[in-house]
């Protein structure tokens, strides 16, 4: 299947500022796609001259194979998005603005069907002033969907939303995967990034700096796994004495704790000592490079090259 | 299409939902109209000289304020934002919020006319070309909306630039103010707001010729819409962040102000700046100089049988026939047309407390009511029933009793109002205008019309010296009565005078209007004026003159 979205060299400028310089990827049809980057990264700017809210300087864009700069109308018929804030007019019902929406397109769902998808149906008939964040982006994603899209652009969708309404999210992106939409989704969220994307690119300075699947980003990480390791008796600082691939040791009362690039190996022979000096191991936990090591790496490495670089933008999840 | 019907109706729905909105877009047209209607309690038709400007208030407000409004706060929540990511072209969605303002504008039009015709106007003498040219000025003032909807980064900065039109095209547009009230230069000014185009255009379709009378308003209007909607396309904005200073289509704005001034500028070049000068407004014509005062029984007005009571001398009766000062629209549209038809004699019954002289009228002076309008109804309170009292068949004839029984003098309209006001006698008028009365007091002895030997032609010419200069609202309204009572008592012996006045009172259409053409050799030089209206005018300071005379009503 040819990509839903190819992306060549698309540069933006803003008077002094290049907000996007030769950005290039492929989104290919039926997978999640994340845009990870820090605020001014131009990840925003990428989107919106996707979406056709803003004109590329340079550089070509085919969404479901259209030439978007040519026909971004056209184009619009095959999209959905939802925006990081969905805004509608107060006194507008989740049912109005369905069917309003819906005469927009050559080709639409009922609004009852995506009323009751979206778990909107006791609201339908509520003015839109009265409804939840989560109510609200819940129609925000009723809307991006009137068209039956091929593809759907969701824009920080989980912004400003409590755990619950965000696990449902999460539900419903993975559930437009299964239906066959492929999803281009920004997020700030790595955990959420590394969960829902099957491909992320991170782009910073207005380029893209890293593509591929989460879990071949990190294993391409040069990053340490890190070993924590609480005994029944503190340990001889000894007993650490000639581990090959051992870096910054630490020990917290009854805590060991250090990084090493092989980790079966340096626990394996960990413990044989242990054994032998009759040390009960309480708790064991190996933590792995994650998304964020890789990004804030990436972003660090970015950084390093660019002065200008200063901040990561990279969030948890609370 | 679907997607045009669809947001037009979500608009109209939304529109409907909203408190505020209906408030201004209905209800302060409406308060606007009972304030008129207050204000102008003394006109014969109720607010039929008025429509023009109450129709373009209510346009003006609710497309110069809640168009731009509504889409400036839409704008502003990232509502177009979001519509922008549809397929929908720019022009439907634009053009259907400008279909649904335009929808609340004539439903608000029609809410303005039903209203006025509810109290007591009679239908537009066009009511089709209102309709085209009320649609024109809809289009015309939508058009300025979306340049202010375009100019606004915000709806505050909506309210200010909507008030730096609003309140001058009000003022000095010839909207609120009648522009023969207005100074030459204030005139001139008038002719580049679409204000005044919108009232000339609109009051010609209410009570004056109809399109063809304001075929050069109506074109001006349709000019100004044209680079409006031009302008505010070119400089159309979706996103709040795009800020208009930092527009790159700016330079759109050039086009609604070349319409502005193009259109002035044609106006200035036509010669339609200056209100017109005054026409044959005699609707027949007599020498002043010759006798005017017809025998008794020739006039249809006096021939009418005595039994019609229900015929009452506008000035002499309820609200509806009473008189009021004409509005620069209404001095510039068709008097000749409005004095033939007018419906003098329509009145309705005169409502309690409204300022009549209470007169039981003995004879008919509405033989001209036009077929078109309401049936003459019976006056309120009469005095007397011509049964008590003979009714005098020429003013030789009548008697101390007549006045007595036919005119009551506490009911007059104000002398400190707005309807023929007279100047208290410790008032001094201010030095702008002392070189105006003096010209008119040391003419008037020799003024042709005063000259007349028909003495009862020889009041009346007077008395328009008085009631014109009123139905003009000139700044020397208040005193002008002084000069001419003192002239028409200096040539009028007292006995024949309140005979005179009293038959002039109960018979304001008869005798020569011509020596309002005569005027601007005292001074008095303005537009077209609505004789009938100072012929109304002429009765009532006859009235005050006779309470003078009679010492039923002493002079300030």
């Amino acid at each position: 299947m040819p990509a839903k979205v190819v992306v060549r060299d698309l540069s933006k400028r803003y008077g002094l500022v290049e907000a996007a310089r030769g950005v290039s990827f492929d989104v290919e049809d039926g997978e999640i796609f994340g845009l990870l980057g820090p605020n001014g990264a131009g990840k925003t700017t990428t989107v919106e001259c996707l979406l056709g809210l803003r004109q590329p300087d340079e550089g070509a864009i085919s969404i479901c194979g259209i030439d978007a700069r040519r026909e971004p109308r056209e184009v619009k018929q095959h999209i959905g998005a939802a925006l990081q804030t969905t805004a509608l007019q107060d006194k507008i019902t989740p049912r109005e603005a369905l069917g309003l929406f819906a005469s927009f397109y050559r080709v639409s769902l009922p609004p009852d069907t995506l009323l009751h998808r979206f778990a909107l149906s006791e609201k339908a008939d509520a003015p839109f002033d009265t409804l939840s964040g989560g109510q609200r982006q819940r129609l925000a994603l009723a809307l991006a969907f009137i068209n039956d899209p091929e593809l759907v652009f969701l824009d920080e969708p989980t912004t400003g939303l409590d755990a619950q309404s965000r696990r449902e999210l999460h539900a419903e992106i993975r559930r437009m995967k299964e239906d066959g939409h492929t999803v281009l989704l920004t997020t700030h969220h790595l955990e959420e990034a590394e969960q829902l994307c099957d491909r992320i690119a991170i782009i910073a300075e207005g380029r893209i700096i890293e593509t591929g699947a989460p879990r071949d980003l990190i294993a391409r990480s040069t990053r340490l796994q890190t070993v924590h390791l609480t005994t029944s008796a503190r340990l001889d600082e000894t007993v650490m004495d000639g581990l090959p691939d051992v870096s910054d040791l630490s020990q917290e009362n009854m805590t060991l704790r250090f990084r090493t690039p092989a980790a079966s190996r340096t626990i394996a022979d960990l413990m044989q000592r242990l054994l032998a000096q009759g040390v009960e191991i309480t708790e064991l936990h190996v933590q792995k490079a994650s998304l964020e090591d890789v990004y804030l790496e990436r972003i660090a490495t970015e950084g390093a090259r660019d002065p200008h670089a200063t901040s990561t933008g990279v969030s948890r999840q609370p | 299409m679907n997607a045009l019907l669809s947001q037009l109706q979500i608009n109209l729905r939304l529109y409907f939902r909203n408190t505020m909105a209906l408030v201004y877009g209905y209800l302060f047209p409406a308060i606007f109209l009972l304030a008129f209607w207050v204000l102008y309690r003394y006109e014969r038709v109720p607010l039929v000289r008025h429509m023009g400007e109450l129709l373009t208030i209510a346009v003006l407000g609710g497309a110069c304020f809640g168009l731009p409004t509504t889409m400036v706060s839409e704008r502003e929540r990232g509502v177009w934002r979001r519509y922008r990511l549809t397929p929908v072209p720019t022009l439907t969605l634009v053009g259907s919020t400008l279909l649904a303002r335009y929808v609340i504008l004539i439903t608000a039009g029609l809410l303005q006319v039903g209203l006025a015709m509810s109290i007591g106007m009679p239908l537009p003498h066009h009511p089709l070309q209102l309709f085209i040219v009320f649609s024109c000025v809809a289009f015309a003032f939508m058009g300025l909306g979306l340049v202010i909807a375009t100019l606004a980064d915000n709806v505050p900065a909506v309210q200010a630039l909507g008030q730096c039109i609003f309140l001058p095209m009000l003022i000095i547009g010839g909207v609120a103010v009648q522009l023969s009230s207005l100074p030459d230069w204030a005139l001139h000014l008038s002719a580049f707001f679409p204000g005044r185009y919108a009232v000339g255009a609109l009051q010609a379709a209410v009570t004056g010729g109809g399109l063809h009378e304001a075929a050069f308003d109506v074109i001006a209007l349709l000019a100004i819409g044209t680079a409006g909607s031009i302008a505010g396309a070119g400089m159309f904005r979706w996103d709040a962040q795009q800020r208009f200073r930092s527009n790159p289509r700016k330079g759109w704005l050039a086009v609604a102000l070349a319409a502005w001034i193009l259109t002035g500028a044609a106006a200035e070049g036509l010669g339609r700046v200056a209100l017109p000068a005054p026409p044959s407004t005699v609707a027949n014509p007599v020498n002043a100089q010759a006798p005017a005062n017809p025998p008794p029984a020739a006039p249809a007005a006096v021939s009418a049988p005595p039994a019609q009571p229900n015929a009452v001398p506008p000035v002499v009766s309820g609200p509806d026939s009473a008189t009021a000062p004409a509005s620069g629209t209404a001095a510039r549209g068709s008097g000749e047309r409005r004095a033939a038809e007018s419906p003098v004699g329509r009145g309705g019954p005169a409502a309690p407390g409204a300022p009549t002289a209470g007169v039981s009228p003995p004879n008919a002076v509405g033989s001209r009511s036009s077929a078109e309008g309401p049936t003459p109804k019976p006056p309120a309170t009469p005095a007397s029933s011509p049964e008590q009292l003979a009714t005098p068949a020429a003013w030789q004839a009548v008697t101390l009793a007549n006045i007595e029984a036919d005119l009551t003098f506490t009911r007059l309209p104000s002398d400190s109002g707005v309807v023929t006001p007279v100047a208290a006698m410790t008032q001094d008028p201010d030095p702008d205008v002392l070189d105006d009365l003096e010209t008119i007091r040391t003419s008037l002895p020799e003024w042709g019309p005063a000259k007349v030997t028909d003495p009862l032609q020889r009041v009346r010419n007077l008395l328009l010296v008085a009631a014109v200069p009123d139905v003009f609202q000139m700044p020397i309204e208040p005193f002008v009565p002084w000069v001419v009572f003192a002239e028409i008592q200096r040539t009028v012996p007292k006995d024949d005078l309140m005979k005179i006045l009293y038959w002039i009172a109960l018979h304001p259409a008869d005798g020569s209007n011509a020596a309002v053409e005569d005027l601007p050799a005292l001074g008095i030089v303005r537009g077209r004026v609505d004789i009938e209206e100072a012929r109304n005018r002429a009765a009532v300071y006859a009235v005050k003159l006779l309470g003078q005379l009679t010492g039923k009503r002493p002079a300030r």
